[in-house]
């Protein structure tokens, strides 16, 4: 047989012409003229009010942080048997926010999926801020958070080590090295975004700090065959770097004796549920963003709906994770793993359990229907469905095996105090204020990268447009024609 | 065509020596030896069959068109699921024997008593019979559908096989969770880890490729792939690598969190394999399976070397058989066996297997010329 | 010649603008065969194929990241082993001081971060020599373009008999659509790698001197500390009084009757009472001699070695002890006698708190046994001759 004989000459069916990644005429110039003249522009009314509200919010959480420092843990709902309250909820589910930002800046780069270059600055931003977010809670359950420089090992005048078979220092470390990895990450791939504004903008101050930040890049080639090289290697070390982060805070868990904690499934069980839940916060910040940015033409339906299609993957992921739990709580035969998983069907926090179960695995079947891929509508609700349900998946997580455990004598309820809304609050707050300073100070779309990835920006690829044919994965509609309004210009194949 | 015709040869005739040594080894070395060897080629079989097929649904489900041009290769080696099922079908004369939850004794633990119905012979036959049939049906659909378009080029099979991905996928997680509940973990009744089907998928997945990665060398070295280039190997490559990774990450997490809750029904399980001549067999598993194969692909040009890589490949093939092994044999003592009839049975087995797929690379054409992403995907580049 | 002629207006580079990708990868080799000067290409983003166009040697980067993590994962190993089993060791959860798969976790992480830090910043600050502000391109007017649409070819001087005027030509012929002379740098740019690196240096150094300050400061005035809040808990003070209680006092006696857990106390009640109680020890040859020990150390004083109630206390000071070999006593259950050993009689104290439970059923045990060697019956004797 000789292939080149045999290479077929018949149509790819219609439902499985990828649209293109851009649509309408868009060219570097164009995209810089979009996307890198936000920073210099006046924002809107409606952006001040925004943040105004967020801002509002997050001087109530600090109020209450402040609270939290002055009083002491002792102003949370935490309690005996349940230690572990709010603080650890939060953390894990900011964590997991972060983790979306990852898989796209990392993970997705790695297998080539070139739809990742127009979202992957927002969400790596995301990233960072996430960790951030996440960031407070063990500091301020530490109680002294001023003295918290003491989880790091160093050599001190106590004569005192950590202990290095504790998780808790594993996410010590799991964690900075994640936010520290994260941002060099996002700093590397702005550096060239950063020069370009700093050759386009006429205003000195900003000029001036365009320049510093942008340490002198100019785009020569030998420059960007390191940089290439670098950013591959970032890429594959930061895929291993997610799986370990949130392994490393599932093992806060799983190495204990604590009954439907110590489960062999929950590290890649947790990775998964953190992507999950990234990706829902993505899509609701980015259909914001693309609504009141006007990034139509670069964010387009296909990126939403690719996204929507990770969000059913890991929602079907989660789903195998709750069964094997529930099969495994049932096959142990041990009466205690077993109550303890009635207990999230049933008892005093069953509401939780189902509340999770509905969220992560019910609702986002919706998925399953391209309209409602494609419908800001469903995706939203489907978005923020996921974001509850992965929060309450975490609060069932630790207050449903603590209030019950082994000890029927020290069974006790949990009820989290003001103080523990009003932190939880501030976290969104914090969060979504850094998010819209972001939008307005930084660009939010990785030109050079969305460049990279034009037709013609290549040498060789001619009108048919490599890449905008798409010829990589996840990235197919499943089923019908895809909506002619998101059809290029340019035809393909 | 001498050489091919004395391969061939060598091959009945190991395969016809191994049946031999089987043959004896049933009748002189101990039904519970029999039968663990029996399973453990009946589970390699398997899974390297299942593996293979979900490399094709794979791709078929995130529409991936770099592995078009190779996905013919796949295919056939998923058609050795067809080859496990009479083996199957016999290795459930080997459940009174070697499975403790379908002896009469059972009714007397307390653990095994409450799931008795679920251990015992007919429930446990009636879930791998299903399993069977779901594992055919995505032979016929994926594999059976790929063969006819060869012919129909109608690329309909693809708007069907991409419909059909997602159900495969949830197909695949029960088969090859069933796989590992039932047949591993059922040997050790009350040892239960609910990762244990995720560390299988793992290595089937990794067996699955490392028997493509090697057919698809052979294939070349016959100059049967025109086209498929070292851009293509590279991501063979690299996906051997990152699920050697991914195995170990598995496996590591599970013996962790056992090791550090130390729960006596958990540990068990690790203590007869860390103790006396068995620890050596996990320390040459932690290294076969993930230290050598992971310094061997980390550098990038080591992912596209062909001759490294079929080292590789051939590597992670014996890593996988041992895998299985490190899995069953304890059930036969603390003591590894290991001598003639475990020689036959691999004689026989991969004599069998080898024949099989030599066969199987004869199926249909090399490529899917029907496919209409084939162009794409030989003009595939990094 | 031109080296004189030209030193007034020394350029160091001319480049080339293009349209197009496709036009500037068609000017490279023309670009290399005019071997003027090294060729160089200013891109806003990375075009595939370059590297090999220009002859770029293969980027290091991977070796140097892959030297780092090694060296970060036997880092993190070494140190925790350290660190755990020689330095501090502590047991915790029952595992061994040196448990290697506790240390995986942060080995991982180590690692990673190591070999981060070596791709992102060995490629920013080693290969690439920035932060680098003074690169005559960045003055140029090209660059404006070079960082949004255009593609610019270099040729940079290599020494001083760069000719401008031949490489602005070679350009022009490969269909440049501008060209631009870059001149010299007339001054050296003073945000350098070096400059930079000696700032980061001194930075480093201040950290040094402020965490020695710290270090001397905290030593002298060690109750330095942010916020007291915690400390000023209500509780209890050793040694300080406390209106939480009636008495004043923090510490409280335990309440009448109070148990200690383990030690529930057997004969409560009158000696009557006690003598249904029965000697739970076997009469074993150990028993004996814990019975041995305990009168000898507390009984012999008194009552005297063979028990007659003539002890070192009757010779020196005349005491009368009673006489545990009188008929009274012979006829005592053993709960009678152990009764007395918790309770005391007459002038004896109690001696409870002396000897524990055992001990005091021990002690019956060898009161008998004395009682018995001085009224020897017949059998005894022919036990003791076999």
């Amino acid at each position: 047989m000789h292939p080149e004989a045999a290479i077929p000459t018949g149509a790819i069916p219609e439902s499985l012409i990828q649209p293109p990644l851009t649509v309408g005429k868009v060219t570097p110039g164009s995209l810089d003229d979009q996307v890198l003249a936000f920073p210099g522009q006046r924002p809107p009314m409606k952006w001040y009010l925004a943040l105004a509200f967020t801002l509002t919010i997050l001087m109530i959480g600090v109020f209450c942080m402040g609270v939290t420092v002055y009083k002491g843990i002792g102003s949370w709902g935490n309690n005996s048997p349940v230690f572990w309250g709010f603080g650890i909820i939060n953390f894990v589910f900011w964590v997991g926010i972060g983790h979306a930002g990852t898989l796209i800046s990392a993970i997705l780069f790695i297998f080539r999926q070139r739809w990742r270059n127009a979202i992957a600055r927002f969400a790596e931003a995301m990233t960072i801020f996430a960790v951030m977010c996440a960031g407070l809670f063990p500091l301020l359950h530490v109680g002294r958070p001023w003295l918290a420089y003491w989880l790091f090992p160093y050599p001190n005048q106590r004569a005192l080590w950590v202990n290095f078979r504790s998780p808790l220092v594993w996410d010590v470390f799991a964690v900075s090295t994640y936010f520290s990895v994260s941002l060099m990450f996002w700093y590397l791939g702005l550096i060239p975004d950063i020069a370009s504004m700093r050759d386009r903008t006429s205003d000195k101050l900003r000029k001036g700090i365009y320049t510093v930040l942008a340490i002198g890049w100019r785009g020569a080639a030998s420059h960007w065959q390191h940089y290439e090289k670098a950013y591959l290697l970032l890429a594959g070390l930061a895929t291993g770097l997610v799986l370990s982060v949130h392994s490393v805070v599932s093992f806060d868990f799983a190495t204990s004796v604590v009954p439907a904690w110590h489960m062999t499934i929950f590290p890649p069980y947790f990775v998964a549920g953190a992507i999950f839940a990234g990706f829902a916060m993505v899509v609701i910040v980015l259909v914001v963003v693309r609504e009141t940015m006007d990034l139509k033409n670069l964010i387009t339906t296909r990126h939403l709906e690719v996204m929507n299609k990770v969000i059913l993957a890991m929602s079907c992921i989660m789903g195998y994770s709750y069964m094997m739990e529930g099969f495994t709580g049932w096959y142990s035969m041990n009466p205690i793993i077993q109550h303890t998983f009635m207990n999230f069907v049933s008892g005093t926090y069953g509401w939780a359990g189902w509340l999770t179960i509905s969220c992560n695995i019910f609702v986002p079947q919706l998925l399953w229907f391209r309209r409602c891929r494609t419908s800001y509508f469903w995706m939203i609700l489907v978005a923020i469905a996921v974001t509850i349900g992965m929060w309450f998946e975490r609060f069932s997580i630790i207050v449903i095996s603590l209030h019950q455990d082994y000890l029927p004598s020290s069974w006790r309820l949990f009820k989290p105090t003001m103080v523990d809304y009003g932190i939880l609050l501030g976290s969104f707050g914090l969060f979504f204020t850094l998010v819209l300073i972001f939008a307005r100070v930084l660009p939010v779309i990785a030109t050079t990268e969305v460049k990279a990835i034009l037709p013609d920006a290549q040498p060789g690829a001619g009108a048919e447009g490599h890449f905008a044919a798409g010829e990589t994965g996840t990235t197919r509609p499943m089923e019908g024609p895809s909506a002619p309004s998101h059809h290029g210009d340019e035809h393909h194949v | 065509m001498s050489p091919n015709k004395h391969a061939s040869t060598l091959l009945w005739g190991a395969t016809a020596l191994g049946a031999l040594g089987v043959l004896a080894s049933y009748t002189t070395a101990g039904h519970e030896r029999f039968w663990a060897n029996w399973v453990l080629w009946f589970v390699l079989m398997f899974t390297l069959g299942l593996g293979a097929l979900f490399i094709v649904a794979l791709e078929h489900l995130v529409g991936a068109r770099w592995s078009v041009p190779i996905r013919r290769i796949p295919e056939r080696v998923a058609t050795l699921l067809l080859a496990a099922i009479p083996v199957g079908l016999i290795a459930l004369f080997a459940l009174p024997v070697l499975y403790p939850g379908t002896r009469p004794e059972a009714a007397q633990n307390h653990i095994l008593a409450g799931k008795a119905f679920w251990l015992s012979v007919p429930f446990f036959s009636v879930r791998t019979l299903i399993a069977f049939g779901l594992c055919l049906l995505g032979l016929a659909v994926l594999v059976g559908g790929s063969l006819k378009q060869d012919f129909t080029k109608n690329p309909a099979f693809n708007v069907r096989a991409r419909k059909f991905a997602p159900a495969f996928m949830a197909i695949f997680a029960l088969v090859i969770t069933m796989i590992a509940f039932d047949w591993i973990s059922g040997l050790t009744p009350e040892w239960y880890s609910d990762i244990l089907g995720v560390y299988v998928f793992a290595g089937a997945f990794l067996g699955g490729l490392a028997a493509t990665t090697l057919s698809v060398l052979y294939l070349q070295d016959q100059d049967r792939l025109q086209g498929v280039q070292g851009d293509h190997l590279y991501n063979l490559g690299a996906f051997l690598f990152a699920f050697t990774v991914f195995w170990s990450y598995i496996g590591f997490a599970q013996y962790m969190l056992m090791w550090y809750a130390n729960f006596p029904d958990e540990v068990i399980y690790y203590k007869v394999r860390l103790t006396g001549s068995w620890r050596v067999v996990t320390i040459a598993l932690a290294s076969l399976h993930f230290v050598l194969p992971f310094f061997a692909l980390v550098t990038r040009a080591a992912k596209r070397d062909p001759k490294r890589l079929r080292r590789v490949a051939y590597l992670m093939l014996f890593a996988h058989v041992l895998d299985m092994y490190w899995l069953i044999f304890p059930v036969l003592g603390t003591t590894p066996h290991f001598s003639w009839p475990e020689l036959s049975f691999a004689l026989f087995f991969l004599g069998g297997i080898l024949l099989w797929i030599r066969g199987a690379m004869q199926k249909g054409e090399d490529m899917p010329v029907g496919d209409p992403f084939l162009r794409k995907g030989l003009e595939f580049h990094l | 010649m031109s080296e004189m002629t030209s030193k007034s207006q020394q350029s160091c580079a001319v480049l080339g603008i293009f349209d197009t990708p496709n036009a500037l990868m068609q000017a490279i080799p023309k670009a290399r065969a005019a071997g003027l000067g090294t060729v160089e290409a200013y891109t806003p983003y990375p075009i595939h194929g370059i590297d090999e166009a220009l002859g770029l040697r293969k980027s290091p980067l991977g070796g140097m990241v892959l030297v780092m993590g090694v060296l970060g994962a036997l880092v993190a190993l070494g140190g925790q082993y350290w660190i755990s089993a020689i330095d501090y060791p502590i047991i915790t959860g029952g595992k061994s001081a040196a448990s290697w798969e506790a240390f995986i976790p942060i080995m991982f992480e180590v690692t990673v971060l190591f070999a981060t830090f070596t791709a992102g910043l060995g490629m920013l600050f080693l290969l690439n020599k920035l932060p680098f502000f003074g690169h005559p391109v960045l003055s140029s007017k090209a660059i404006t373009g070079i960082t949004r649409d255009r593609y610019a070819l270099a040729l940079e001087a290599e020494d001083e008999s760069f000719d401008s005027a031949a490489a602005a030509q070679v350009f022009r012929e490969a269909g440049a659509v501008e060209i631009e002379i870059l001149p010299a740098p007339d001054r050296s740019p003073f945000l350098t790698s070096d400059f930079i690196l000696r700032t980061l240096g001194g930075i480093f150094a201040a950290c040094v001197v402020a965490g020695l300050a710290m270090f001397f400061l905290t030593k002298w005035f060690p109750l330095l500390a942010p916020m007291k809040h915690m400390q000023d808990q209500p509780r209890l003070n050793a040694q300080k009084g406390s209106t939480f209680f009636k008495d004043g006092h923090g510490m409280q006696l335990p309440v009448a009757g109070t148990v200690a857990r383990g030690y529930l106390p057997t004969a409560t009640g009158t000696q009557d009472a006690a003598a249904t109680l029965v000697n739970p020890l076997p009469r074993t040859r150990e028993v004996f001699a814990v019975g041995r020990k305990a009168y000898a150390n507390r009984c012999e004083v008194c009552h005297g070695a063979l028990g007659n109630g003539v002890g070192s206390l009757t010779a020196a000071y005349g005491g009368k002890a009673a006489n545990l070999q009188a008929q009274q006593f012979r006829d005592y259950p053993d709960g009678k006698i152990y009764w007395v050993l918790v309770n005391g009689k007459n002038n004896m104290p109690s001696h409870a708190p002396y000897l524990s439970e055992s001990e005091r059923w021990a002690v019956v045990h060898y009161v008998r046994a004395l009682q018995r060697a001085q009224n020897a019956k017949d059998e005894d004797l022919k036990m003791v001759a076999r």
